[in-house]
């Protein structure tokens, strides 16, 4: 096992398929809320801008836990999960559901940041040019907030290659299914190789690397 | 009132600022002259439909957007109006021509030729290429002008279209106005804190201070007045006058549409369409024509009306276009000036000021 490279790329696709699918989940639903925030004046605002933040700061392990507990087919949502006939604890999809829980936050509140940039009266001059609410959304307002998205798309993507505590609490480390390239330096680490857990690590910095290269790029070319 | 073509209603009450407007009026282009923080930009956006108020009632060139009593209340995407914010909005995501694009959903249905038509009259063909930081200020200023024109609106609403430009870029954006004004049979509505705009463009002027309105009518009459004096005055109030140049014996003379004729200084020479301003206190009354003097223009006028208004005199005059001169008490007494007297009026052609 030693030194077993093999594994290398299974485990390397695995969280690169998780990273994508989670920020894919949570791009729609972070922007629609990250738009309200920089834009609404509602009452408990604040109490939304925390609750989306808490993920941030809990220890991951916990929201693995309650994750663990909402998924569980003895859990509040047992009902749901057991008339789906599906079982999402330990599987590929509770590794996707983690690490989107995870970064949702942070790319919420890029999200919430870059509307905040865009000036409301591009938005205004589009109404006045005949567009309704939805169409001057994504003709002006998604469009001069794109470098901020992406930044934050990037961002919650990397945290989500990263995800550690949540996921094993709730999908585990099952090798070809749940095994990520955190969890897999972990469980190489208890096991004693070394060399494996070294790879996976060279793995781990080769991919955000080349994340925060592109992420530069990004902010560099694209106009404001 | 309520038969004009165009009336706003509004009441707006919050700390700090308040808006109390009923203004009705049949004229083509009315202009919203105040000082900042008077309220105009934000009848604007209630004329727009971005602030809403209680019991608003707004109607511009015909259509009815707001009448709370009717129960109507259109949203701002539905009024078909063209608005040109302060400072152009451009949007820098997109080119010029992918901006004069964005209102072509509803200038299909409205007017198609709406476009085509604006490019023409503000000049901006070679410009469509081009992305939103290559414009200069003037450029991007004609741009959001014809932004709001392509879109086929119902109405025209200007918010100071001139503030953000220098003096002299204003002289080469004033005349693109001008043709807006003059050469589209659209209704319009212009914010300016600027007594040259007001009276150059207006068909009717709408005074607004502290969300009041203090006045309205005839721009020329309305700025002049004992009541708007002072605030017109504090914001550069002048004689201005519009017409042609003619070259005689070397000189550029102007002709005003209504007649008066100024010897120019070369250096104003250019276009055949201008605006000229003049201010009061430098137009110098003479009871008897005068001998040899620098000054090139000698106008022999009537008196129609003195005002005296706290030691200053301020003397109209018939000098082929009504003409204001401000002189001080003494002097008028002295020339003893009343109306249907003949006096004459010097202009030095250096006190001439091009506007565009």
């Amino acid at each position: 096992m030693n030194g077993d490279l093999s594994a290398l790329p299974g485990i390397v696709a695995l969280t690169l398929g998780v990273g994508a699918v989670a920020t894919a989940a949570m791009l729609a639903p972070a922007v629609a809320l990250g738009f309200c925030l920089a834009r609404g004046n509602f009452r408990g605002k604040a109490l939304v801008q925390a609750l989306v933040a808490v993920p941030m700061v809990l220890p991951p392990v916990a929201v693995g836990f309650a994750l663990l507990i909402l998924l569980g087919r003895n859990g509040p949502l047992a009902f749901v999960w057991s008339a789906l006939d599906i079982d999402l604890v330990f599987s590929w999809w509770a590794a996707v559901i983690a690490a989107a829980v995870v970064g949702f936050p942070l790319l919420t509140r890029a999200c919430e940041q870059a509307f905040g940039e865009v000036d409301v009266r591009f938005e205004q001059v589009a109404r006045s040019l005949g567009l309704g609410p939805l169409r001057s959304f994504f003709a002006v307002t998604l469009p001069l907030a794109r470098r901020g998205v992406l930044y934050g798309s990037l961002l919650a993507f990397t945290r989500a290659l990263g995800e550690f505590g949540a996921t094993a609490l709730v999908a585990g480390i099952i090798p070809g299914r749940t095994e990520t390239l955190a969890l897999g330096i972990y469980s190489r680490v208890q096991l004693g190789d070394e060399s494996g857990a070294l790879a996976l690590c060279a793995a781990s910095f080769a991919i955000a690397l080349i994340a925060m290269l592109v992420a530069e790029g990004w902010l560099r070319r694209s106009r404001p | 009132m309520s038969q004009r073509t165009s009336r706003i209603r509004c009441h707006i009450d919050r700390p700090g600022f308040s808006l109390d407007v009923d203004v009705g009026w049949d004229e083509r282009v009315a202009v919203v002259f105040g000082p900042s923080g008077s309220g105009k930009s934000t009848l604007f956006e209630i004329v727009l439909g971005l602030e809403r108020c209680a019991g608003a009632h707004i109607r511009i060139g015909g259509s009815t957007f707001d009448d709370e009593a009717a129960g109507l209340y259109l949203p701002t995407e539905c009024r078909d109006l063209g608005w040109v914010p302060q400072s152009p909005t451009l949007f820098p995501h997109l080119s010029v021509s992918e901006n004069l694009d964005f209102g072509r959903a509803r200038a299909a249905d409205r007017d198609p030729a709406a476009r085509k038509r604006a490019i023409e009259v503000l000049e901006i063909g070679d410009l469509l290429g081009r992305s939103i930081d290559q414009l200069s200020g003037g450029e991007a200023q004609r741009v959001a002008i014809a932004r709001a024109l392509a879109s086929g609106p119902s109405a025209l609403l200007l918010d100071e279209p001139l503030a953000a430009l220098d003096l002299p870029l204003r002289a080469r954006v004033l005349p693109y106005l001008m043709r807006v004004r003059d050469q589209l049979d659209l209704p319009i509505l212009y914010i300016t804190h600027d007594p040259d705009e007001a009276q150059l463009i207006g068909d009717i002027i709408v005074v607004l201070d502290a969300g009041r309105i203090v006045a309205s009518g005839a721009p020329r009459d309305v700025l002049w007045s004992r009541a708007v004096l002072p605030l017109s005055e504090a914001l550069g109030l002048e004689n201005v006058f519009e017409g042609g140049i003619r070259r005689e014996h070397g000189s550029p003379t102007f002709v005003s549409n209504a007649g008066l004729q100024l010897v120019l200084p070369v250096s104003l020479d250019g276009d055949t369409r201008v605006r000229i301003g003049l201010r009061a206190e430098d137009v110098v009354l003479a009871a008897d024509r005068p001998g040899k003097i620098s000054a090139r223009n000698v106008l022999e006028s009537r008196v129609i009306a003195c005002d005296d208004r706290d030691g200053d005199v301020y003397v109209s005059l018939d000098a082929g276009e009504k003409l204001v001169a401000k002189v001080t008490a003494a002097a008028a007494a002295q020339l003893a000036l009343a109306p249907g007297s003949t006096v004459y009026a010097i202009v030095k052609a250096q006190a001439l000021r091009r506007l565009g």
